[in-house]
């Protein structure tokens, strides 16, 4: 713009001293068309683009501006909004000396976002985008630079901020109703369930067999409950009593998860494989209990055949990924999903035991170290787990 | 071992408030086959009370044996225990940490104030008698406790 100003205001000066070449008059008088067109083009450009684009000095004040940014800001017009000061625009002070620094250090300051106000007071959310422009010896000429309006993706974001942050105080206070609920449970339900027992310890075929079957239904009843309420806390305690996580040798992890199996691998003469294993950053306990459940499941759901489970593990993507495949019962794709919700089972009680929350736990142990887990498995095809962790 | 009680029961105090727990705590006591005599406070105040002596408990015998709940009302199990420890003739008791808590620190506390023993009450009856039943074998049969 300003060179072009300059340019023109030569040529007026020359046209005016009546000094032209006469030579090179029809060739300058092209150029000079070349130099109006050329001019027009840009400023009809300027003038068109829904863009706010504007040209201030170094000390701030503005040299032009086009309609877009005169609308943006509510400015009756052109005129009127160049008299404006950075005062008027900016709300924050702070944010125009931050932009100020970063274009005198940088000489670009790139979507710098900040509020600016409007012709009639309202305040706008704005992205800047701008650069300084030099002369020909190196000397700041003008900063020039385009605004864009983002108020409505900024209150998009800052309800999206407000709703994730209610979401997570709401899924805390879940947390926490859950832990107190099934640990202040726990006491009334163990007067009914050791009174039932005590029923039937003292009168079980003393009464009539009505009698000791109710009473057996009670005390089944009452164990049961027991069960799904110290599953419940399990599960409530991986975030509410996780460790930090530390570098973790999965070896050591897999040994002792294996320890605690040990009684069930031999009923089952079952078969595990190992393929060495990494050190990653984890909670240690969790980490085993992980493999403990996975490995557990695999020797559980087997229909008479002595279990083969294999562990291994491959590194993708910068992510250790963790396999634990078994010869297993299956599951059907279209519970790959459910199997891993809380107390959701695919199976009766009397077909294989359980409350159902190991996959949960599962689920929620991965989570909470940044991690993915899924399930490759067809019916009757035994089952591969797969978790990723970082 | 316990010949030299014969024909004298076995005193018991049970430390705790929970008027169910405590019925169940006297209901295995009475399967038992060792002759003893349970008796049972609500409160830590009443335990030191009955362990003093002191007003209506002028007669109470003393136990051979305490139970002791770790959260009781007025006065809590962590500092009966603590006062227990403290006083020169009645220490030589064995405390028996009888609680739902599985708090780590209140294992630790627990042992800190001299507990004889911490132990975590199950929550199934079969358990529990198991577990009553090992406090027999072990205090009252296998121990040589001081005579009274």
């Amino acid at each position: 713009m300003q060179e072009l100003a300059e340019m023109r205001q030569r040529l007026a000066e020359l046209e005016a001293s009546g000094a032209r070449p006469a030579p090179s008059g029809a060739l300058l008088d092209q150029a000079d068309d070349a130099v109006r067109e050329s001019v027009a083009r840009y400023r009809s450009m300027f003038d068109g683009v829904p863009v706010g684009l504007y040209q201030t000095s170094s000390e701030g004040q503005i040299l032009d501006a086009n309609p877009a940014l005169v609308k943006m800001l509510f400015y009756p017009d052109r005129e009127t909004f160049l008299k404006a000061g950075a005062a008027d625009v900016y709300v924050d002070p702070q944010s125009r000396e931050r932009w100020q620094a970063l274009m005198e250090r940088e000489g670009v300051v790139p979507d710098f976002e900040m509020q600016m106000r409007r012709f009639d007071d309202s305040v706008i959310w704005v992205k800047d985008s701008a650069r300084v422009v030099f002369d020909a010896n190196g000397s700041v000429l003008y900063y020039e630079g385009a605004l864009e309006d983002i108020t409505e993706r900024k209150g998009a974001e800052e309800a999206l901020k407000q709703t994730m942050a209610e979401l997570a105080r709401s899924n805390a206070e879940l947390e926490q109703f859950a832990y107190v609920a099934s640990h202040d449970l726990q006491e009334p339900l163990r007067m009914v369930a050791s009174y039932m027992q005590l029923l039937q310890r003292r009168y079980q075929g003393k009464l009539d067999a009505d009698a000791d079957e109710f009473i057996a239904y009670a005390v089944d009843g009452a164990k049961r409950m027991q069960a799904l309420i110290n599953d419940l806390l399990a599960y409530s305690r991986v975030s509410s009593r996780g460790k930090p996580f530390e570098p973790i040798d999965c070896e050591v992890v897999l040994d002792e998860a294996l320890a605690n199996l040990q009684m069930a691998i031999e009923e089952s003469d079952a078969v595990i494989i190992r393929d060495p294993l990494p050190t990653v950053m984890a909670d240690g306990t969790q980490l085993m209990q992980l493999f403990q459940n996975l490995i557990g499941n695999g020797i559980k759901f087997q229909n008479g055949r002595a279990p083969h489970v294999h562990v291994s593990t491959e590194r993708q993507a910068g992510e250790w990924v963790f396999s634990v495949c078994d010869n297993g019962i299956g599951i059907d794709p279209r519970y790959h999903e459910r199997v891993f919700a809380v107390f959701r089972r695919l199976h009766t009680r009397e077909e294989y035991p359980g409350t159902g929350i190991g996959l949960a736990i599962c689920k929620r142990i991965v989570e909470r170290h940044g991690g993915r887990i899924w399930v490759e498995s067809q019916s009757g095809e035994g089952s591969t787990f797969h978790f990723a962790i970082p | 071992m316990t010949s030299q009680r014969i024909g004298k029961p076995i005193e018991i105090l049970l430390v705790e408030d929970n008027p169910g727990d405590v019925r169940l705590t006297l209901e295995v006591f009475k399967e038992s086959k060792m002759h003893n005599n349970l008796s049972s406070v609500g409160d830590g105040v009443e335990a030191l009370a009955f362990l003093r002596r002191e007003g209506k408990y002028i007669q109470s015998p003393r136990p051979d044996l305490i139970l002791l709940d770790l959260n009781l009302p007025k006065k809590d199990g962590r500092e009966v225990l603590a006062e227990i420890k403290e006083d020169p003739d009645l220490r030589r008791i064995p405390v028996v940490v009888l609680t739902t808590s599985q708090a780590e620190q209140d294992v630790l506390r627990s042992y800190n104030l001299h507990a004889n023993c911490y132990i975590s009450k199950p929550i199934d009856l079969e358990q529990f008698i198991t577990v009553v039943r090992s406090i027999e074998d072990f205090w009252l049969a296998i121990v040589k406790l001081p005579s009274r």
